[in-house]
């Protein structure tokens, strides 16, 4: 496969707001071992600090124990997974199931997002399969940026429960 | 046992061009397969261009996955370059019988922080020339800790450095100046090339070269690679060295004529700033991998654009930005970390001291950015703990946003496109560039995890990676697969037969409105792809009175149509004809086919609808009974009142066709063409000589035409008379007149075009978007 100049036909988002720290939500960013782009985890952490959180950016190939250990040490609000090589199914899927294995962990929000192999028709099936995994919401590609807007409430959401 | 080494070191061979006033121009191959490489090589030989060849290794052997290298060897699987450490040395010396020569040496690329076993497998082989770096293999790609990654790096140049007991100078090019590929401001590349070159020599590396990789402004890059050759200069003295430009890593123009310009600008940055060798990319590296001859193109392209820019007046000095200076005290503040470098390297990165913008591994510190200015000059807006003085670069306050920098990446795609669109037409096949290095071109490759559905106005797809996963396209290919069955079902219920008809021919369709037909050899003949099936849809009516088939045409239309969102080069058609029909009867069925399927999809795929935001409502019109008839002259003077200038004997031209398709809240058929507008095989009208017996279905809401029919000529002597009216010599339509002569019946019937069909129905902006590989007229495609 040759470089697919991809994710350029994004909208040109307008400025978002610059909040102050105190707002802010304390965030994870990684993706899952398989996966070496790192743009996309640049994307979030940029487009997230805009949105006034504060991110750790784990980079790419992150094996899971490294993600558990991140969140036993930083006790983060949320962990964004991003991950665009298509493997995001089968490796998502450990990841997640390691995590909620940890008894502190059981209950931290956990988003995934990115090119994760489920478009098409089986997507929602797929997609409803990552949220059975322990997933609080899943992102294909095409979710655009109100999706990173909507992660307070769910990470609020998640408070409540 | 060692193979005999057959050529001279990789510098002098490199150095002695330089010195005739050559540039070397390299490709980025990598093949899995022996025969493959080899070939490879022998073509990059044999290219008319001064070359060096190039061995680019997979990614099991890059990580040093060696028993899943060994495996998929085992196993005949393809890999995404040569796996060099798996194969033998007896497949290798295969590889390389006859390949080197006295002035063809072969370097082989890998990317790995972990390169001992590939540089011993090398000098198995008799190479002595690698490439890449204890910062710049191990930062970008992977996780290794920096201080393994150098020790690995160390071990490996002293390995290296053994070859010199041969009789022959091995050779290490760091890769420090291509770090990311995009966005690492040129201060920091020069630092880390000669920071990596320093490394190899106090490890007796004594040949070196010095990389650059193409940036976003071509000013800064000369300043950029003139500040490498004086600090090359300063600091490498007892050292042979010279200078390696890569042609642009980032995202890279989609059209031929933007590849064009950029691998252009490149070589002529590499002449202008006295670099001995270019490593170039092509066209089809937006894409895919390219192919042997598309690297061979790319090659000579670059050569001859060298060889052009050395008769070009000389340009002035750069002016000087502080690049240079920024350079210098990195490198300075790096090398009095710790007298040997290794050491200094990894206290460099963990102070801070080196920290590439935008890299994510554990050891970069991650306190710098940098941004894009709008003439594409590269600046830091933060350099964290890096000793850059204030007063050489002071430091911006903007801060690249997350819309900034996908801003930033698609830089130059957009504006050596857009410049390339502008001198549309050009010839695709005299294209530049090179083999992409699979396992890194990956990882330099943006992908955004949450962007929306394609923009509209988008007159080109986006990649195909990109464009397979997205779930607007699953959708639309969800309606345009049932769509098809139901198309399948209807028509075998009302007794037509599908028949599967011929790709390739010695004649076909001539079609009317300037689009080129494609000449295949067959076997010594020159045949044609089919631009429609009519001739072969006659010709079956001799067998089945009612037949269709769904059939691949090829079209090569003219380059207008690239911006008209409707015309592909390569399309699909729902192709029908009946025996002894009347076009009234044709049209009718038209009415039923269009209006059974719709239901069927409508009904069958709410959730699809939904997701491409479709008004269904508008859908349903379809529905709603037969559809209105105009003739042509009608829509002539319609046009006229609108202050269109149509050519009353002439087709509708597609500006003309798009306002009166936006006229109108329902589909329509437009009749009765005048002759010279259509191909020979729509029949004449009897009662109105002049004018034809046919028609088009043009869809509302601006789609425009959906599908053309008629009623066709079958009589022998009309048909001659026909093809030479529209400028055809009959000679060259043998087997389809031997059948006409001998009896077809006469009939009525109309192509469909399907990703028009489901463009309609799915409401898109794009008739691309309809299509899983498309080919936009003018643009390349996989």
């Amino acid at each position: 496969m040759a470089a697919e100049p991809a994710g350029l036909l994004q909208p040109r988002p307008t400025v978002l707001p610059r909040r102050s720290g105190s707002g802010g939500l304390s965030i994870v960013v990684t993706t899952v071992v398989s996966d070496s782009h790192t743009w996309n985890l640049v994307f979030l952490q940029l487009a997230l600090e805009e949105l006034g959180h504060q991110v750790r950016n784990l980079g790419p190939c992150v094996p899971a124990v490294e993600v558990i250990a991140e969140c036993r040490r930083s006790r983060p609000d949320l962990v964004v997974v991003s991950t665009v090589n298509g493997h995001g199914m089968r490796d998502g899927t450990q990841l997640i199931e390691l995590i909620r294995q940890c008894p502190e962990l059981a209950d931290l929000p956990v988003v995934i997002g990115g090119k994760l192999g489920i478009a098409g028709p089986a997507g929602l099936a797929s997609s409803a399969r990552l949220r059975s995994a322990g997933f609080d919401a899943v992102y294909e590609d095409g979710a655009g940026t109100a999706a990173l807007r909507s992660l307070p409430a769910l990470v609020r959401a998640g408070r409540q429960l | 046992m060692s193979v005999a080494i057959t050529t001279r070191s990789f510098g002098d061979i490199v150095a002695g061009a330089c010195r005739d006033g050559r540039l070397v121009v390299q490709p980025r191959m990598g093949m899995s397969s022996p025969r493959a490489m080899r070939q490879g090589l022998l073509a990059t030989r044999r290219a008319a261009a001064t070359t060096v060849g190039t061995i680019t290794l997979d990614s099991y052997t890059r990580i040093g996955a060696s028993a899943e290298a060994a495996e998929a060897v085992a196993l005949g699987m393809e890999l995404n370059g040569y796996p060099l450490v798996a194969h033998d040395l007896a497949t290798t010396a295969g590889v390389l019988a006859g390949v080197l020569g006295e002035d063809f040496p072969v370097q082989i690329r890998h990317g790995s922080p972990c390169p001992e076993p590939i540089v011993a497998a090398l000098i198995a082989a008799g190479l002595h020339a690698t490439e890449g770096g204890p910062v710049s293999y191990c930062l970008p790609y992977s996780r290794m800790p920096l201080e393994t990654a150098t020790a690995n790096w160390a071990r490996s140049c002293d390995l290296l450095a053994e070859v010199r007991a041969t009789g022959v100078e091995p050779h290490l090019e760091s890769f420090g100046g291509c770090m990311l590929g995009q966005l690492c401001p040129p201060g920091l590349l020069v630092a880390l090339s000669v920071l990596e070159c320093l490394f190899f020599r106090q490890h007796g590396v004594h040949s070196v070269s010095l990389s650059y990789a193409q940036q976003t402004n071509a000013e800064q890059d000369r300043e950029a690679v003139a500040a490498l050759h004086r600090l090359a200069g300063e600091l490498l003295p007892d050292a042979d060295w010279h200078i390696v430009l890569y042609a642009y890593m980032g995202v890279y123009p989609r059209t031929p004529a933007g590849a064009d310009r950029l691998l252009t600008q490149a070589a002529r940055l590499a002449v202008r700033t006295g670099a001995a060798r270019l490593i170039v990319k092509t066209a089809a590296e937006a894409y895919r991998i390219p192919s042997i001859a598309e690297n061979v193109a790319a090659l000579e392209a670059a050569a001859s654009a060298a060889a052009d820019e050395r008769l070009a007046p000389v340009p002035g000095e750069p002016a000087d930005t502080g690049i240079y200076a920024e350079a210098r005290s990195l490198v300075d503040a790096v090398r009095n970390l710790d007298p040997d470098l290794g050491r200094a390297l990894i206290k460099a990165f963990r102070r801070g001291y080196l920290d590439v913008p935008y890299c994510l591994h554990p050891d970069n510190a991650g306190r710098s950015r940098s941004y894009l200015d709008r003439a594409g000059w590269l600046h830091w807006s933060r350099t964290g703990s890096m000793p850059i003085a204030e007063t050489l670069r002071p430091v911006s306050r903007t801060e690249l946003t997350a819309a900034g920098l996908l801003d930033a990446l698609s830089f130059v795609e957009r504006k050596f496109d857009e410049a390339g669109r502008t001198e549309l037409p050009t010839t695709p096949g005299a294209s530049a560039g090179a083999l992409a290095e699979p396992n890194q071109a990956r990882s330099r490759t943006p992908m955004l995890p949450l962007s929306t559905v394609p923009t509209t106005e988008s007159t080109t797809p986006p990649g195909t990676r990109q464009h397979l996963a997205s779930p607007t396209t699953a959708a639309v290919l969800t309606i345009q697969s049932r769509m098809l069955a139901a198309v399948r079902t209807f028509l075998s219920q009302h007794g037509f037969t599908e028949v599967l008809l011929p790709v390739i021919g010695p004649v076909t369709d001539p079609g009317a409105r300037g689009a080129k037909q494609v000449d295949i050899d067959y076997y010594g003949h020159r045949y044609k792809l089919m631009t429609s099936a009519i001739l072969y849809k006659q010709a079956s009516l001799t067998m089945f009175d009612k037949i269709y088939c769904i059939a691949p045409n090829v079209r090569l239309e003219p380059l207008d149509t690239t911006v008209t969102s409707r015309h592909l080069a390569e399309f699909h058609q729902i192709d029908v004809e009946m025996a002894g029909a009347s076009r009234e009867q044709a049209m009718r069925l038209i009415e039923d086919l269009l209006g059974y399927l719709v239901g069927k999809v409508l009904a069958e795929l709410p959730a699809e609808f939904e997701r491409l935001g479709r008004d269904v409502a508008a859908l349903g019109e379809l529905l709603a009974g037969p559809f209105g008839r105009r003739s042509h002259t009608e829509a002539v003077a319609t046009l006229r009142e609108l202050g269109h200038s149509q050519n009353p004997d002439a087709e509708i031209d597609w500006a003309g066709e798009a306002k009166l398709s936006g006229l109108e809240s329902r589909p329509f058929f437009l009749t009765d063409y005048p002759k010279g507008s259509r191909g020979f095989y729509d029949r004449e009208n009897p009662q109105r000589p002049g004018y034809l017996r046919n028609f088009d279905l043009i869809a509302a809401e601006g789609y425009g035409e959906l599908c053309s029919g008629s009623e066709r000529e079958h009589d022998y002597a009309a048909i001659i008379a026909r093809m030479r009216e529209t400028g055809e010599n009959p000679a060259k339509y043998g087997w389809y007149l031997d059948m006409v002569r001998d009896g077809i019946p006469a009939s009525a019937g109309f192509g469909i075009g399907v990703e028009r069909l489901t463009r309609y129905l799915a409401g898109l902006d794009s008739v691309w978007q309809a299509s899983a590989f498309p080919k936009v007229p003018g643009v390349v495609s996989p």
